[in-house]
């Protein structure tokens, strides 16, 4: 019988193991290296000389880092203003959406009342709808109110639980935190909003950085909405100043200038990542949706 | 007679006030804001106790005990940011967009009714065709390419190896960067046909033996390329040019974002690159089913002689099945809504509109050219397209989905 076989890996395994092991590390750090290659060329880009930048041949790396570009961006009031703009309009975007979105999600979540299986089956339904749907009527709306060529087009929507996919990510989540707990709560005489504040938000802190991460990442680097409505310089935020730079016109672009720019505005967005990492993947694992 | 006018000049007598009220706080951009973000607040609160307490007396006149009514009030309290905009921002400015949708209006111009005129023009758009048959292309082209890419990498880091939690956060984060306009016009910067570092490494490659490998790139790609336009004009004119090309020598490379010559073969591929370096969120849908394929398949089927092949073919691919269809569907409709790229990457949506999306070319239309009635009907059919390709994939889960155990 073959029943008790020890199983203790031949030295021949052991070495076949080990090569697999070397060939698999080896593709996956391979890839990395491949991936990260646009962030690479950036940065080496906005160190170079515009001449190098221009080279008929690509110049890899500078032979003397340049850091005029930054000192160019940092001595600009100009460029402080559209960074100012994009802190701003993501720092109010994300927290008012955040705010909104958790609440909201816990009603859908832990609160029995009438109706809500209703409400909730026309949220999913807004899942479908294009954003772009809505595109030209609310134009018309916040052209009537005055709003056009403010900021306030591109945050004060998000306040009303923009984002329904993010209130059902949340609420997948929450759903995993179990009842008897509000139970228990509720017969200790708490109130609902004592249930949100003590139990559902210390326990929905990974979904929440997700969804803030998300909602970090859409607000940062949103383009068409602060096309339509930003329209005066000073309102400008990162991305649009950035596709300012471009000239068409030209054949020779300022290349340096632009690459140091977008490392401005790519750095946030990879340290907040790597600062909710964590949490990321830990929500993603357990809600399996959204990417 | 445009029956939204009332509406709105109504919300303009009622926001009047309010208006000439945070007026002097114009000059500072970022006071406004904030000031009408207090005013928002307000307005979310004095609503959803309105709401809160009309669903309660509605509960108290239906009867039903304390308890029943507290429950009800709560719910919909937590609920009314959600509903509030809903009704604001979704349902109004829908039923507006849809009868918009059969006016001519211009904004600053009163509007007229033209029936389906809008819809009846849309078809015969050639931009409008292109944009869709762009979305095709990505489709049959693209997002397949984006799923292996997403496979491939949820495969590998599904292997023990070590530093997979790293690994990961590599291949996710290009997802995160994909719409910036600065990680994009990186792109641009390296896929630049004349001095770009991608066309000086596949030219150093170009001269070896591996010449016919990224020689067959280009064929194929000019050739799926040509193939797809032959498709869409019915001329097939710039396919048999390719053809008649032949095998391109060691002097051709790829003309990605350029915008003469038979660069428009090449503006959707450079996007296609682009979805694959950003795959990283099919990866982790993939990386989610692999997770609930059970062991004991694997082991069976060892135990039976099969190779790992084999086990990726028989066990693997039908187990993750759904979660091929769900990136599939969602690859699809963003196919449709691509913006960035065809702002960033490109003049104007790329040469011979090569990068014009449903989206771009509704913003184009609307925002560019004022013709908003002809937006809104974009915006119904590009909706009409999403709502169908939604319902195919909610059908069809039943049918993908293996059940464990079964």
């Amino acid at each position: 019988m073959t029943a008790v076989v020890q199983y203790r890996p031949s030295r021949q395994k052991r070495i076949k193991d080990t090569t697999r092991q070397a060939i698999l590390y080896l593709l996956a750090c391979s890839l990395s290296l491949v991936l990260v290659f646009p962030l690479f060329w950036m940065v080496s880009t906005s160190l170079k000389t515009d001449a190098e930048a221009n080279a008929p041949k690509p110049v890899w790396l500078p032979a003397q880092p340049q850091f005029d570009s930054y000192g160019e961006i940092l001595a600009d009031p100009d460029w402080r203003t559209y960074i100012a703009n994009s802190i701003f309009v993501t720092a109010l975007g994300v927290v008012g959406t955040l705010v909104s979105v958790t609440i909201v999600a816990f009603a859908f979540s832990r609160l029995d009342w009438p109706g809500r299986n209703l409400v909730f089956f026309m949220m999913l339904g807004t899942l479908m709808l294009p954003f772009q749907a809505t595109l030209v009527p609310q134009y018309v709306l916040f052209n009537k109110l005055g709003w056009v060529d403010t900021f306030n087009p591109v945050t004060i929507p998000g306040y009303f639980a923009g984002g329904a996919a993010m209130v059902f990510l949340l609420r997948q989540f929450m759903l995993s935190i179990p009842r008897e707990l509000d139970e228990a709560a509720l017969v200790d005489g708490a109130s609902y909003w004592q249930i949100f504040r003590h139990i559902v938000l210390p326990n929905t802190r990974p979904a929440l950085a997700t969804v803030g991460l998300f909602l970090f990442v859409g607000q940062w680097n949103a383009l068409q909405l602060p096309l339509i409505y930003l329209q005066s310089r000073n309102m400008h935020t990162l991305p649009m100043a950035i596709l300012n730079l471009f000239n068409p016109q030209q054949t020779q672009q300022p290349w340096t200038l632009i690459m140091a720019t977008s490392l401005v505005a790519v750095v946030p967005l990879v340290v907040v990542f790597l600062a909710v990492q964590r949490h990321f993947v830990e929500s993603i694992v357990l809600t399996g949706t959204k990417g | 007679m445009d029956i939204a006018q009332p509406f709105l000049e109504f919300l303009e007598k009622l926001f009047g006030p309010v208006n000439s009220l945070l007026d002097p706080l114009k000059s500072n951009r970022m006071a406004y804001t904030l000031a009408w973000s207090a005013l928002t607040l307000v307005f979310m609160v004095v609503s959803g106790l309105c709401m809160a307490g009309l669903a309660r007396l509605i509960a108290r006149l239906r009867g039903k005990n304390r308890q029943y009514q507290y429950k009800t009030f709560t719910g919909y309290l937590f609920a009314s940011p959600w509903i509030t905009g809903f009704v604001i921002f979704v349902l109004g400015p829908t039923l507006l967009s849809l009868y918009w949708s059969f006016t001519n209006l211009r904004i600053g111009e009163p509007a007229e009714l033209v029936g389906m005129k809008n819809y009846v023009d849309l078809f015969r758009d050639r931009n409008f065709i292109t944009a869709l048959f762009n979305s095709f292309y990505l489709t049959v082209i693209g997002v397949p390419l984006q799923m292996a890419a997403g496979l491939g990498m949820a495969v590998l880091l599904n292997q023990r190896i070590r530093g997979r939690s790293l690994f990961r956060l590599i291949y996710y984060l290009p997802v995160l960067l994909a719409t910036s306009t600065a990680v994009l016009f990186t792109w641009r910067l390296m896929l630049n046909a004349n001095n770009g570092v991608i066309n000086s490494i596949l030219g150093a490659l170009n001269k070896g033996p591996l010449h016919y490998l990224v020689g067959a790139f280009i064929f194929v790609t000019e050739l799926t390329s040509a193939a797809f336009m032959a498709l869409q004009t019915g001329n097939t004119k710039i396919l048999e040019k390719i053809v008649a090309m032949g095998f391109p020598g060691p002097e051709r490379l790829p003309l990605w974002l350029g915008a003469d010559g038979l660069a428009f073969l090449w503006n959707k591929p450079s996007v296609v690159i682009i979805l694959m370096w950003s795959a990283g969120a099919m990866m982790v849908i993939y990386l989610a089913a692999l997770s609930g394929v059970p062991q004991t398949f694997y082991e069976a089927a060892k135990v039976d002689g099969a190779n790992a092949w084999q086990r990726f073919r028989h066990i693997t691919w039908p187990m993750i099945a759904p979660a091929t269809f769900y990136n599939l569907i969602i690859g699809m409709i963003a196919t449709l809504q691509i913006f960035e790229a065809s702002v960033s990457l490109v003049r104007d949506g790329g040469q011979n509109q090569a990068l014009y999306s449903v989206a771009y070319y509704l913003w184009r239309s609307t925002f560019r050219f004022n013709k908003v009635g002809y937006g809104a009907a974009m915006s119904w059919v590009l909706l009409a397209i999403i709502v169908i390709l939604t319902v195919i994939q909610f059908r069809s889960q039943g049918k993908w989905v293996y059940y464990q155990g079964e």
